[in-house]
């Protein structure tokens, strides 16, 4: 039989009782919103990690301290300190950067305002990765370090290149980042735990929409301080338990290249655990893992996110299954018809099926019309993320849609074709 | 040629909740011949029209169309005879009310896998030689009483049946346009198509070459009113 004829019966169908057919293919259309918005994400997320990997560094390990109060109380360990860094750089001379940093929370004063922030002392490799930033005014050089000079980097927020989405409305600056934002202290003074330093640059950070850093690197501090800096006037004293002058907080390693990775890792844990004498009190992440474990967790994100779109998929099909069968109902007669003039079995099926496939092709299209909506509206990254999206995955989409008319109609058209013509015929 | 013997044809289950409509009805219309089936209301005249017209099955007997046997056949080998060889012409028009009068003549043409531009000129073509050529595009309900019933005529014609079977084809007519009709069928019948026509009236009846009567799901009388059939 031609195809035609129920292609435009059910486009018929489908026409005189819009309602009835938008509220059956509506589960579909969300869908199919929602997959192609995990396609996009997820798509995105892969074009950023390529991104994200690129700007740290694709052969990065981070040691950070793990010390329970066990290892603490042993006394046989430091901990995690510069001298850790400079026999790191010493053993393995060819990495890339090898940058210790230390953080401590402290309050900030310029004139009248104050404020709690957080202070990282920084090595100079510390640059070399994930440096996204506009510098107004300099960057540390060696005499700072050397000298562990009282001079300060303020980071200033980005702000938004395009207008801020709604749904970010709560996300507002610190006071502190607001002070930053609104008063030029390049070159002021300003006091860091009540000791007079000096701002020798802004770090303006990118705008939130267009930050390519998959996750913030370094833990994100308001300020910089070379790291003697720190760990001489600013640090100290943090650690009530063991005070350590020589305390770092992490130490980011970066062998320049993804192969020499699991080399580097071996020798540093080696080195390591030789110069804290067994004691277990650092851990070591590479990229790899940290990539890896990402990767994990946007996989259960978007399982999450398919799972939706799947069960409203599945329940799209039962309304269109539902709706398949009310119409037969009131179809009977018109099947009587159409078999007396020389409809076969499954002719009747093929009409049926058509016309539920068409609901979900029309499901799939208002779906991936409403999800690119949504995408466009309500996503930071919305036009990004569209164009992550590949010819394929739309097309998967009016498959699927297409495919759930199609499985979920194969019951009620069969019953439809079961119809006695004679019977048919005769019910009003 | 249509040819019968011994039809029964049992509704239910053959226990205590069955039905006989035909009690071994035998006939033999022959090919060009126009035969009305003649009766009151549930003497069995439809059923033995559903069989004819393969829309339904024989419990027991023969039924053979062309020298064919083609009782015991599957509801699809019927359903393609059904679309080939015979034409149907309802009481109650049974057009479908959302296509147009082209459309629902087309229908049977669709089915038969016919392209679009020639189901279309063979549609409206069928539609002028029933007078309908300028309401093409109408729907059933912009159509009078006896415009559906010709629409319902050149629909049981696209086919290009060789036998036409019409139920009550004037039940729901009023007398002038029932007049029509039959002229109209008559037409058909002179252009040498087997017409088995079903009706309680006898009026209707006498403009056929015989009219068989059944009772009680019996023939009981074949009254011959002109030629032999062969034309």
């Amino acid at each position: 039989m031609m195809f035609s004829e129920p292609l435009r019966t059910g486009f018929v169908e489908i026409w005189s009782h819009k309602l009835r057919s938008f509220l059956s293919f509506s589960a579909i259309m969300f869908g199919v919103a929602a997959i192609l918005y995990t396609f996009a994400e997820v798509n995105r997320m892969y074009e950023r990690r390529e991104k994200a990997m690129d700007l740290a560094g694709p052969g990065r390990i981070e040691i950070r301290e793990d010390r329970d109060k066990e290892v603490k109380d042993s006394g046989l360990s430091k901990g995690l300190t510069i001298q850790d860094a400079a026999a790191i750089r010493e053993t393995l001379p060819w990495l890339y950067m090898v940058s210790p940093s230390a953080r401590a929370w402290l309050e900030f004063q310029h004139g009248d305002f104050k404020s709690d922030i957080q202070v990282e002392g920084v090595s100079l490799d510390w640059r070399k990765r994930g440096w996204v930033y506009t510098l107004r005014g300099r960057f540390f050089d060696e005499a700072d370090v050397r000298s562990a000079a009282r001079v300060v980097i303020l980071d200033e927020p980005g702000g938004w290149a395009e207008e801020k989405p709604f749904w970010a409305q709560w996300w507002k600056d610190t006071d502190f980042q607001s002070f930053v934002k609104h008063n030029d202290l390049l070159g002021k003074t300003v006091f860091l735990k009540h000791q007079v330093f000096t701002v020798i640059g802004v770090l303006r950070q990118p705008p939130k929409d267009k930050d390519p850093r998959w996750f913030r690197q370094g833990g994100g501090g308001s300020a910089f301080v070379p790291i003697s800096t720190a760990q001489r006037y600013l640090t100290s004293s943090r650690r009530g338990d063991a005070p350590n002058p020589d305390a770092v907080d992490e130490i980011i390693v970066d062998t320049g290249d993804v192969m020499t990775v699991p080399g580097a890792r071996r020798a540093i844990e080696a080195l390591l655990d030789s110069r804290h004498r067994g004691v277990k009190d650092f851990k070591i992440d590479d990229f790899r893992e940290m990539v890896q474990g990402m990767l994990n967790r946007m996989k259960e994100y978007a399982v999450a996110v398919l799972s939706v779109g799947i069960v409203a998929i599945l329940a799209g099909g039962i309304g269109i299954m539902n709706v398949t069968l009310a119409t037969i109902f009131s179809r009977i007669r018109e099947i009587g018809i159409r078999r007396a003039v020389g409809a076969t079995r499954l002719d009747i099926i093929v009409q049926f099926i058509t016309e539920a496939m068409l609901l979900g092709l029309l499901g799939g299209v208002a779906g991936i019309g409403l999800g690119l909506v949504g995408l466009n509206y309500l996503s930071r990254e919305g036009s990004e993320q569209i164009q992550s999206l590949v010819w394929w995955h739309f097309l998967a989409l009016l498959g699927i849609s297409v495919g759930a008319g199609f499985l979920f109609s194969l019951y009620p058209a069969y019953q439809a074709s079961k119809l006695d013509p004679v019977d048919a015929l005769r019910y009003e | 040629m249509i040819e019968t013997t011994d039809l029964v044809k049992i509704y239910g289950d053959g226990g205590s909740q069955h039905f006989q409509a035909l009690y071994g009805v035998s006939l033999r219309v022959e090919a060009g011949e126009f035969a009305a089936i003649m009766g009151p209301s549930g003497c069995g005249k439809s059923t033995l029209l559903n069989i004819l017209g393969l829309m339904d099955q024989p419990t027991s007997g023969t039924y053979s169309l062309g020298g064919e046997r083609v009782d015991g056949l599957s509801d699809r080998e019927r359903t393609l005879l059904r679309r080939h060889r015979l034409g149907f012409v309802f009481q109650s028009f049974n057009l479908l009310p959302r296509m147009t009068a082209l459309q629902n003549v087309c229908l049977p043409m669709s089915y038969a896998g016919l392209g679009g531009t020639e189901r279309r000129a063979r549609g409206a073509d069928l539609l002028r030689r029933v007078g309908l050529g300028d309401k093409v595009t109408r729907t059933p309900l912009e159509l009078s009483g006896g415009e559906r019933q010709r629409v319902g005529i050149a629909r049981a014609l696209a086919n290009r049946p060789s036998v036409l079977l019409a139920d009550e084809p004037t039940g729901n007519l009023d007398s002038r346009t029932a007049v029509e009709i039959l002229e109209l069928l008559g037409e058909l019948h002179g252009s040498g198509m087997t017409l088995i026509l079903v009706t309680h009236d006898r009026g209707v009846a006498e403009r056929a070459d015989r009219i068989l009567h059944v009772k009680d799901g019996r023939i009981v009388e074949d009254e011959r009113l002109r030629g032999n059939g062969k034309r």
